[in-house]
């Protein structure tokens, strides 16, 4: 039986196998990514549980890349599960990425080439061109997966509309404000698109996901630090999509300065659940916390989910480390109930044993944090 | 009034040589087809700003990992630091970190800058980051003041500008947003103005151009027309040309007037007449053209339709080849 305080989740994608980028680009296995399979299989015994996946995986035949997702999927479950976490989900592992998954399945938008992250990384970005609507609900047979396989509470992750409008170049909308394109027709058009994202694509996709029995959800909007006088189209967008929403919803936020996005963020009131970062600024002061600080300021008797490992880097924290930083963030909301404990976002950028090893520290530290305090 | 166009920032890397560079990083390719690949496009950048009828080139500045990488990793006194992210975009740049006081180291900045440049200099035109951006976005260690900093990189810019003059390049586009988006104050004012003294001494008969962008340059403006430049970048994207206060006397106008944060093409009409309001209210006796915010923002199609934007624009107001 899981605890009932600190419980731990994932945030974000996670870290995919070799043997499922090699199959699922058509390529047979390498010794490499069969020795990884197997390391892992060996570990978690998921490839039993789908045998004709496994058999079509590792045989010579075809690629056969339904069965790999599904595999891929299974094995990100039962990798979360090891770890001890609470809630899970399947690590985003049937997704291109967070923007170009849902966009590929909306109307009005049309990729436009790759633009420039950092180095050598890049992303491709899609321009809005005419009016957004969704071509069909998406993530339903992710979820479906999950509630069907999953032996720990399910979640699932989407990504918010803010961020959807701040990753695209909104062409279609902008072009309908009159004159001159500045400052004010940008944040008009912006805030079009952010709602008719919420309204037509994300809330019915919820709706659906609802219906299929989905109870948890987790909006990512990684963009919403990002132009912090627009934290009012953040949460116009939040409560649109929500709107009606039968279902425990969390809203995740990484890699901003939190203090700027208050009070405003707080009027996203289906929200139940902030997702925020406090490993990745977590230095000899401790003043990241200081934002819980106010939050209890604020009256806002919401839960957090408070990132205690940092995901860009590989020096795995001890469960000391964490079980600090958890109790540090407990006293700073000053109520451990409203604390659960997470990665500071997706750990996909390291390695399947870094960030396993990142996970299972993350619940032991949470499991200690209880001790300490004295906690169920 | 004579009337150019040009880059202000990089342009962005072809969808070629995005595959390319992705390659590289994956082992997939080698180093000498991504220079290859590199050469190329730089070439392909230069003929299209020549056939847009530019007045300076920059290739593109296709190499560039960020504004500040090359003095980061060119100069004394710096590591590179964590990834970070660009003002208000989706984009990163690895934060330098000052350990000691910064030194230049003669060459470094010249022997990376695009090879087509090196060839022409009296022809190009050069991206340098401003001292009050560089002093403000990296995590100063070494001990020094703000205001104090702001004052050494403006007299280490000058120096590059000397040597870079020396070879004979003539036109310095200086990217310094920070100046509109969080105006320096007080001691931190006098330092950039002081940097740009020297910066813009550095070349007797260069042109220097502040660029900025980012947001509303109105707060910002008494304090760059202060600043001893050819011309001081407006982002109009940014500001209704008539909010601009009117300027007591003539100086040339840097004016962004395409927008790399949407694939939406301007109407070179609406650009000629809000750059022509700017221009009566800035007193402006000569206009150089750029985008607002940093082209590489977008990706490269989208990116070469701006620019041809840009440049009928620069026709209808005047300008062209050579202009």
């Amino acid at each position: 039986m899981s605890a009932t305080t600190f419980r731990t989740q994932e945030v974000g994608s996670l870290p995919r196998p070799l043997w499922q980028l090699q199959r699922q680009r058509g390529d047979r296995l390498t010794d490499a990514a069969r020795a990884e399979y197997e390391r892992w299989d060996r570990l978690l015994g998921f490839g039993g549980e789908m045998p004709e996946a496994r058999a079509a995986l590792l045989g010579d035949g075809p690629a056969d890349g339904e069965a790999t997702g599904a595999l891929a999927s299974l094995f990100a479950l039962r990798y979360l599960e090891s770890a001890g976490l609470d809630r899970v989900y399947d690590g985003e592992a049937r997704r291109v990425e967070m923007y170009e998954h849902p966009v590929r399945r909306m109307r009005g938008f049309r990729f436009v080439g790759h633009v420039r992250s950092f180095d050598a990384k890049y992303y491709r970005k899609a321009a809005v061109t005419g009016p957004v609507g969704l071509e069909r609900p998406y993530h339903l047979e992710e979820f479906d997966f999950v509630r069907a396989h999953a032996r720990a509470e399910p979640k699932l992750p989407i990504t918010g509309p803010y961020t959807l409008a701040d990753w695209s170049y909104n062409e279609y909308y902008l072009g309908r404000q009159p004159g001159w394109k500045g400052s004010a027709a940008r944040r008009s058009a912006q805030r079009e698109l952010v709602v008719a994202l919420a309204r037509e694509a994300i809330r019915p996709t919820l709706q659906e996901l609802v219906r299929r029995g989905c109870r948890t959800v987790q909006i990512d909007e990684p963009a919403a630090g990002t132009h912090p006088d627009e934290v009012d189209l953040v949460v116009e967008g939040f409560n649109a999509a929500t709107d009606g929403i039968d279902a425990e919803v969390s809203m995740h936020v990484c890699y901003t300065d939190y203090p700027k996005l208050l009070p405003a963020l707080l009027e996203a009131k289906r929200c139940r659940q902030w997702t925020w970062e406090f490993a990745n600024r977590d230095d000899e002061d401790h003043d990241g916390y200081a934002v819980l600080e106010q939050l209890r300021d604020y009256g806002d008797d919401r839960s957090v989910g408070v990132g205690v490992v940092d995901v860009h880097v590989d020096r795995v924290e001890t469960p000391e480390l964490v079980a600090d930083r958890v109790v540090r963030a407990a006293r700073h909301l000053g109520d451990p109930a409203r604390v659960w404990v997470n990665p500071d976002c997706g750990l996909r950028t390291r390695s399947l044993e870094v960030a396993h090893a990142k996970l299972r520290a993350m619940v032991e530290g949470a499991a200690l944090a209880r001790e300490r305090l004295g906690l169920a | 009034m004579q009337v150019d166009a040009g880059l202000a920032s990089p342009f962005p890397r072809s969808e070629e040589l995005v595959r390319a560079t992705r390659d590289l990083d994956r082992g997939r390719t080698s180093a000498a087809e991504v220079e290859r690949r590199y050469r190329l496009a730089e070439e392909d950048v230069v003929a299209e700003e020549r056939r847009l009828g530019f007045g300076s080139v920059t290739a593109g500045f296709l190499r560039t990992d960020d504004l500040f990488r090359p003095y980061a990793l060119g100069w004394e006194g710096f590591a590179v630091g964590p990834l970070t992210r660009w003002l208000e975009s989706n984009t990163f740049y690895r934060r330098p970190v000052l350990l000691h006081p910064p030194a230049r180291r003669a060459g470094a900045i010249r022997a990376g800058l695009p090879p087509p440049l090196r060839a022409d200099p009296a022809g190009a035109r050069l991206l340098l980051p401003g001292p009050y951006t560089f002093a403000e976005l990296l995590d100063n260690r070494s001990g020094e003041t703000g205001p104090a900093l702001v004052h050494r990189l403006g007299r280490l810019l000058a120096d590059e500008l000397r040597e870079l003059g020396g070879d004979g390049f003539r036109t310095f586009v200086l990217s310094d947003p920070l100046v509109a988006i969080a105006p320096p104050e007080g001691p931190a004012a006098a330092s950039l103005e002081e940097a740009y003294r020297s910066i813009g001494g550095a070349v007797p008969g260069a042109t220097t151009i502040v660029w900025t962008y980012g947001a509303d340059p109105v707060p910002a403006l008494p304090l760059l027309d202060r600043l001893a430049v050819t011309a001081v970048g407006i982002d109009l994207t940014e500001v209704e040309a008539e909010r601009l206060p009117q300027r007591d006397r003539p100086a040339g106008l840097a004016a962004g007037v395409v927008d790399p944060r949407t694939t939406l093409l301007e109407e070179p009409t609406e650009i000629v007449r809000v750059v022509r309001a700017a221009a009566r209210r800035r007193r402006a006796d000569r206009l150089w053209l750029s985008t607002g915010a940093p082209l590489d923002l977008l990706p490269a199609e989208a990116a070469g339709r701006k620019l041809g934007v840009l440049a009928e624009a620069a026709r209808a107001l005047g300008g062209g080849p050579g202009q």
